[in-house]
C-alpha cells in the first residue's frame, strides 16, 4: 500500500460577520491504494476532491483521521513523506516569470542532484514532454496546456513513487488531454503509483485501475470502473414518455430483465443487461399498455449511471 | 539549508538579470530627486553649495530606494501563492526560509547595486564624501533592505491580499518619509515632529547616513542607527520566515 487513509476528515471554518462558519470538506474519507497503480478520485465541485489530495500531500492538517504516504504518516513525518511525493496542484503552481527550464533545474537541485544530473534530467523531462522548444520561454508566455506540462514535468523530476495529480486535464484541448493520459500510463509502467482527482467520467472510467466516487466530502462507492459498472447492469435505455411516467416507470420495474429503474427530470433510465436483446421486448410491453414513446436510447451504462445510483443526482448536473 | 539559500539566491538572481529594466526603473525616481531637487535644496536659504547640498541629501536618498525599492517585493509573492508556485515549493523537499532568504539577499544585492549607481551619479555632480563612510552607509542601506524585504514579504503571507497590502503601505509610507528628514533636514521641523521622528528608525538611518558621508565616526546615531535597522531587520526576517513555514500545514 503506497497511501493508506482511514476516517480522513477536514473542517474549515471561515470567519464571516455572522460569527464562525464552519464548512466540513471532507467527512471521513478512507482510501487504499496499492504501489503501481493509477488510483482516481471523481467527484462533483466541491466534493472534497482538493482537500482530500492536500491533506495526503502535507499541505493541510486533517482535523481527525491518519493517513500513511510510504508508510509514513503525514502528520508526524511530513518531510518523509514529501521525499516520497510529486504534487501538482489544481492551480499548476509553476513560477510564471521563469523559464520552464530554470524551474525544472531549481526543483531538481532542490531535490539533491548535482548541477550536471539536473540539467541532463530536465532535458530527458523536457524531451518526454515534447517542451524542448518552448524551454527558455517564460512560463507565463506559454499556453494554459503548455503551463500544465511544464507543471507536470516538475513534478516528475525527483522521480517520485507516487504522484498526486488535481484535476491534471482541466482546460487541456482533446489532442493535450490524450497526451497526458499516456504520459500517466507510461508513468505506470516505470512502477510510478499516481492518484488523480478529476470530475471528468470518461477520463476515471478510461485512465484508472482503480476509483473511489466522493460526494459532500464522502466515498459513495469503491471499485475498479468495469466492477462499478456492473453494479448497475450492462446497458441502459433512456426514454421519454411524456405524461405517462409514472405509468411507465412502474410497468417497467415490473419487467423481469429489467434492474432498476430510475426517473431522471423528463425521462426514464431502465439499467439491464444484454439491451440489443431485451430492447424489443420492452418496447412490446409499452405498445400493449399503450403507451405512447417520445424518445427511446440504449447506451452502454457509465460512471455517471454509477454515480445517478447512489446518490439520485447525475454528476452532469450534481455541480 | 545553506545550499538551499544559494540555489535560490542564484535562481531570483537570474530572473533579475533576465529582466534588469526594472530595478533600473526603480532608480529613475531617486535619480531625478538628485538631479531636480538637490540644486533646489542648494538655491534655498538652507542650502550652501552644491557640493553640501548633496552631501546632505544623497544619504537621504539613498535611504528612499532601501525603502520604496524593498517595501514592494512582497507584491510578486502573493500571486505567487495563488497561483499554486509556493504550495508546490512547500510540498517538496525544500526547506521552506531559503525561499525567503534567497529573496531578501537578492533584493540587498540589487539595493547595493542600485545605490552605487547613485552614488556614482552624485560624484558626477560634485559629491565627495567619505570613502571608508560610503562602505559603512551601504551596509547600513543593506540592512535597511533587510528590514524593509522582511516586512513586506511578511505582509504579504500574512494578508495574501494585494488591495489590504496597497493601502497599509499607503497608510505608513508618507508620514515615514516626512519624518525622515529626507527631502529637508529635520532640524526645519518643529519640535513635537522631531520628537516623534525620535522613534522612526529611518531617521536615525538618515542621520546617520549624513554622519559617514561627513567622515564624523564617532557621532552617536550611527551606532544607534545600525542596531536599530538590525534589530528591527531581525524580527520582520523572523515574522517572514515563521510565516513561510505555516504556509501550509
Ligand atoms: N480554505 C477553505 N476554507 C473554507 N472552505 C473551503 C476551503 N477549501 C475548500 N473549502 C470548501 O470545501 C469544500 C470542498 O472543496 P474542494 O476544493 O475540496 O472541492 P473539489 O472537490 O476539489 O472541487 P472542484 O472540482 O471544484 O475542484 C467546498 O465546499 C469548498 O468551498
Ligand atoms: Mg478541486
Amino acid at each position: 500500500m503506497i497511501i493508506e487513509a482511514h476516517g480522513l476528515k477536514k473542517t474549515f471554518t471561515s470567519r464571516s460577520r455572522k460569527g464562525p462558519k464552519t464548512v466540513e470538506a471532507v467527512k471521513g474519507v478512507d482510501l487504499s491504494v496499492e504501489s503501481g497503480e493509477i488510483f482516481g478520485v471523481l467527484g462533483p465541485n466541491g466534493a472534497g476532491k482538493t482537500t482530500t489530495v492536500r491533506m495526503l500531500a502535507t499541505l493541510i492538517p486533517p482535523t481527525a483521521g491518519t493517513a500513511l504516504i510510504a508508510g509514513y504518516d503525514v502528520t508526524g513525518q511530513p518531510a518523509k513523506v514529501r521525499e516520497n511525493i510529486g504534487y501538482v496542484g489544481q492551480a499548476g503552481g509553476v513560477d510564471e516569470n521563469a523559464p520552464g527550464r530554470e524551474g525544472l533545474v531549481l526543483a531538481a537541485r532542490i531535490g539533491g542532484m548535482s548541477r550536471r544530473q539536473a540539467q541532463a534530467r530536465s532535458e530527458e523531462l523536457m524531451a518526454a514532454f515534447s517542451l524542448t522548444d518552448l524551454a527558455d520561454r517564460p512560463i507565463r508566455t506559454l499556453s494554459g496546456g503548455q503551463k500544465r506540462r511544464f507543471a507536470l514535468a516538475v513534478g516528475l523530476v525527483n522521480r517520485p513513487p507516487l504522484f498526486f495529480l488535481d484535476e491534471p486535464t482541466t482546460g487541456l484541448d482533446p489532442q493535450n488531454r490524450a497526451n497526458l493520459w499516456d504520459e500517466v500510463r507510461d508513468l505506470r509502467r516505470q512502477g510510478t503509483s499516481i492518484l488523480l482527482t478529476t470530475h471528468y467520467l470518461e477520463e476515471a472510467d478510461a485512465l484508472c485501475d482503480r476509483l473511489v466516487i466522493i460526494d459532500h466530502g464522502l466515498v459513495v462507492t469503491e471499485g475498479s470502473p468495469g466492477e462499478l459498472k456492473k453494479e448497475v447492469a450492462g446497458d441502459v435505455v433512456t426514454l421519454r414518455l411524456g405524461d405517462d411516467a409514472r405509468i411507465g416507470q412502474e410497468l417497467l420495474a415490473a419487467q423481469p430483465y429489467i434492474k432498476e429503474v430510475q426517473p431522471e427530470e423528463d425521462t426514464l433510465r431502465a439499467y439491464l443487461d444484454d439491451g440489443e436483446h431485451n430492447l424489443p421486448l420492452l418496447l412490446r410491453a409499452l405498445t400493449e399498455r399503450g403507451l405512447s414513446l417520445k424518445s427511446i436510447s440504449l447506451d452502454r451504462a457509465t460512471l455517471d449511471d454509477v454515480f445517478l445510483r447512489h446518490t439520485g443526482r447525475s454528476l452532469r448536473d450534481a455541480a | 539549508m545553506l545550499r538551499q539559500t544559494t540555489l535560490f539566491l542564484g535562481y531570483e538572481l537570474r530572473n533579475t538579470l533576465r529582466n534588469p529594466i526594472w530595478p533600473l526603473f526603480g532608480l529613475l525616481q531617486p535619480v531625478l530627486y538628485l538631479l531636480l531637487f538637490a540644486p533646489l535644496v542648494a538655491n534655498t536659504a538652507a542650502g550652501g553649495s552644491q557640493a553640501d547640498t548633496l552631501l546632505q541629501f544623497t544619504p537621504g536618498v539613498m535611504m528612499m530606494i532601501a525603502l520604496f525599492g524593498s517595501l514592494f517585493v512582497g507584491f510578486g509573492m502573493i500571486s505567487e501563492i495563488r497561483n499554486g508556485y509556493l504550495e508546490r515549493l512547500a510540498v517538496s523537499q525544500t526547506w521552506r526560509p531559503a525561499i525567503v532568504l534567497g529573496r531578501t539577499l537578492r533584493d540587498m544585492i540589487v539595493l547595493v547595486v542600485q545605490a552605487l549607481l547613485l552614488v556614482a551619479l552624485a560624484w558626477a555632480m560634485g559629491l565627495r564624501a567619505s570613502v571608508p563612510g560610503l562602505a559603512l552607509m551601504l551596509l547600513l542601506m543593506a540592512a535597511t533592505g533587510l528590514l524593509a524585504s522582511g516586512l513586506s514579504y511578511g505582509m504579504a503571507l500574512a494578508l495574501r491580499d494585494e488591495n489590504g497590502m496597497s493601502q497599509i503601505m499607503q497608510f505608513f509610507a508618507l508620514p515615514l518619509i516626512l519624518l525622515t528628514g529626507i527631502m529637508l533636514p529635520m532640524s526645519l521641523a518643529p519640535d513635537w515632529m522631531q520628537a516623534i521622528a525620535q522613534f522612526n528608525p529611518l531617521y536615525h538611518a538618515v542621520e546617520a547616513g549624513r554622519a559617514l558621508f561627513a567622515g564624523d565616526f564617532s557621532n552617536g546615531s550611527i551606532p544607534l542607527a545600525f542596531a536599530l535597522t538590525l534589530a528591527l531587520g531581525a524580527l520582520t526576517m523572523a515574522w517572514s520566515v515563521s510565516s513561510m513555514r505555516k504556509l501550509a500545514g
